[in-house]
């Protein structure tokens, strides 16, 4: 197995766009090769895409072809679209990564691109509720607001988890995303504005869930070996951990405990060889206020149930245990979900190489995971990265 | 050279299709748990148990995920369940349930399961963490059946 580099990316302003998917797709694919001097379209031979829904959202299947012309790439090694709902980008990353490290790819671009934002929002809503099963769970309108608030009461029952400290995540979140150019919300929050925003699935108030978003970003893999002949800062991928229990409601191992991503922090230290305090930086998939709360215990930054006492005490910013989305979570760049993971780990290399505004710039950051969880919480996937090539 | 402009016909609404339909297709012609659905006609709510190793699945399947055999039978999960945890959907509904808003929704403890359902009869208010709740069938206007409960007063 080779090392893999990333050595370098691109993304779209996110947001409610006036643009395509297609549109998405293009300027997406600009900005990545813009980012790389030396290495054109006709040098990629592998591509993999992750877009969740383009079937439902933009009517359209068979992505990864058309995604290969809009960028005017040619693929003669790895083809392939991958979709895992929410972690979509994550999964295109692991195989394009895989396909480096085996050999079977030499340049590979990680793309990934959804346009969420349709004339008819229930239309919208309705791609968003085939996600948990759809015939024992989507049926009863169980769609994501409606099971995260399920899993913050049964939280706030066991552990005494409080909205407000909740609404510290959103706080934390959105200051953040104020200094990040590319986020879907730049403008400050306060624990007031979290309580008075529409109530969408109690406890859930609207600016405790990340939001639809249209995005798109991508970011070209080589193998270490060659990384410096394209950049002088490439970033490396340490390891990483995936794991999965159950789907429906009845068969996942927990509400309130995840199980699978505690699993998938093991393996990923395990593979990278670190320890849980050598993370420097944290992109933790906030999808709502209670998940980035579940995933400080589930990493072991603090004891189990005692997540909003680590947002309350500071744990999570900057300067705190671990600095835990300085990019502005899902929660304030929004949640474009094939693109979500691509604009973490592309944010990551951004604050590897100190080119991030100063308010959010984790200085001499070594190590960085980028996490999403997809589903019911049931499956989540982790990659590490390295400054250096370790 | 004029270039010609012409107004298309289209009709302006199409049949809700199936594939935006959130309810399965319970019929014997596309299911083989088309029995689920029988059951649920009968005021019954069931599932699946191995007969060869013993274990009790949910959702019902065909094919025991344990040990592979298709020697299963239909247990009956009985009609009250209590409240695990609940919430209500106040915005952000699908095609077809936008016009129940606010709608409550649950999991239910029934019969060593936990399942989800809507929870009918009684606002989020007024409801709380190990209440009773009693089976109930929804009957859809083409006469497929679905599973809910309700709140049963103390």
């Amino acid at each position: 197995m080779r090392k893999v580099a990333i050595v370098g990316g691109g993304a779209t302003l996110c947001g409610k766009r006036e643009a395509s998917w297609r549109d998405l797709t293009q300027e997406a694919g600009k900005a990545m090769f813009q980012s790389v001097g030396n290495i054109s379209p006709k040098d990629v031979d592998s591509l993999i895409v992750g877009a969740a829904q383009p079937e439902r959202f933009t009517f359209q299947a068979h992505v990864a072809p058309m995604v290969a012309e809009y960028l005017g790439i040619t693929p003669k090694k790895v083809l392939a679209r991958t979709e895992l709902m929410c972690a979509s980008g994550q999964a295109a990353i692991r195989y394009a990564w895989a396909c480096v490290a085996t050999g079977m790819a030499d340049i590979a671009v990680a793309f990934g691109v959804e346009k969420m934002y349709m004339p008819d929002m229930a239309e919208a809503q309705t791609n968003m509720t085939c996600v948990l099963d759809r015939e024992w769970d989507g049926v009863n309108g169980l769609s994501a607001p409606p099971f995260f608030a399920m899993t913050a009461q049964r939280h706030m029952l066991e552990f005494g988890t409080t909205k407000e400290q909740m609404a510290l995540v959103s706080v934390k979140n959105h200051h953040y995303s104020t200094m990040n150019p590319l986020a879907h919300f730049q403008k400050e929050v306060t624990v007031e504005a979290v309580f008075k925003s529409p109530m969408v699935s109690p406890p859930l108030n609207l600016f405790d869930c990340s939001s639809m978003t249209d995005g798109a970003a991508g970011l070209i893999l080589v193998p270490a070996e060659d990384a410096k002949k394209y950049t002088d800062t490439p970033m490396y991928i340490a390891g990483t951990g995936q794991a999965s229990i159950g789907n429906v409601i009845n068969n996942l191992a927990s509400l309130t405990e995840w199980v699978p991503l505690k699993m998938a922090v093991q393996e990923t230290l395990r593979t990278a060889k670190i320890t849980k305090d050598d993370i420097d930086i944290a992109e933790l998939h906030d999808c709502f206020t209670i998940s980035e709360i579940m995933e400080y215990e589930a990493f072991g930054w603090c004891e189990k149930g005692k997540g909003g006492k680590f947002v309350e005490q500071g744990g999570p910013y900057i300067g705190g245990k671990v600095a835990v989305n300085p990019r502005g979570g899902l929660l304030g760049c929004g949640h474009p979900l094939g693109a979500t993971a691509i604009l973490q780990t592309l944010d990551i290399l951004q604050q590897f190489r100190g080119e991030v505004p100063k308010g959010r710039h984790v200085k001499d950051a070594e190590i960085a995971v980028a996490h999403n969880l997809s589903g019911a919480a049931n499956v989540h996937s982790i990659i590490a990265y390295s400054r250096g090539p370790k | 050279m004029s270039v010609k402009f012409e107004k298309i016909k289209r009709q302006d609404m199409i049949k809700f299709p199936y594939m935006l339909d959130f309810y399965p297709l319970e019929d014997e012609k596309f299911t083989r748990i088309s029995s689920f659905f029988q059951n649920l006609k009968e005021g019954k709510l069931t599932t699946t148990k191995c007969k060869t190793c013993g274990k009790l699945f949910w959702p019902p399947k065909i094919v025991c995920p344990e040990c592979f055999s298709e020697n299963l039978q239909w247990i009956d999960l009985g009609v009250e369940g209590e409240l695990y945890a609940f919430t209500e959907m106040r915005l952000g509904a699908p095609l077809g349930f936008v016009e129940d808003c606010p709608f409550c929704i649950g999991i239910v403890k029934i019969g060593g399961l936990l399942i989800s359902a809507r929870i009918d009869d009684a606002k989020y208010e007024e409801l709380k963490i190990r209440d009773k709740v009693r089976l109930k069938i929804v009957e859809l206007p083409d006469g497929r059946v679905f599973y809910r409960f309700f709140k049963t007063k103390e």
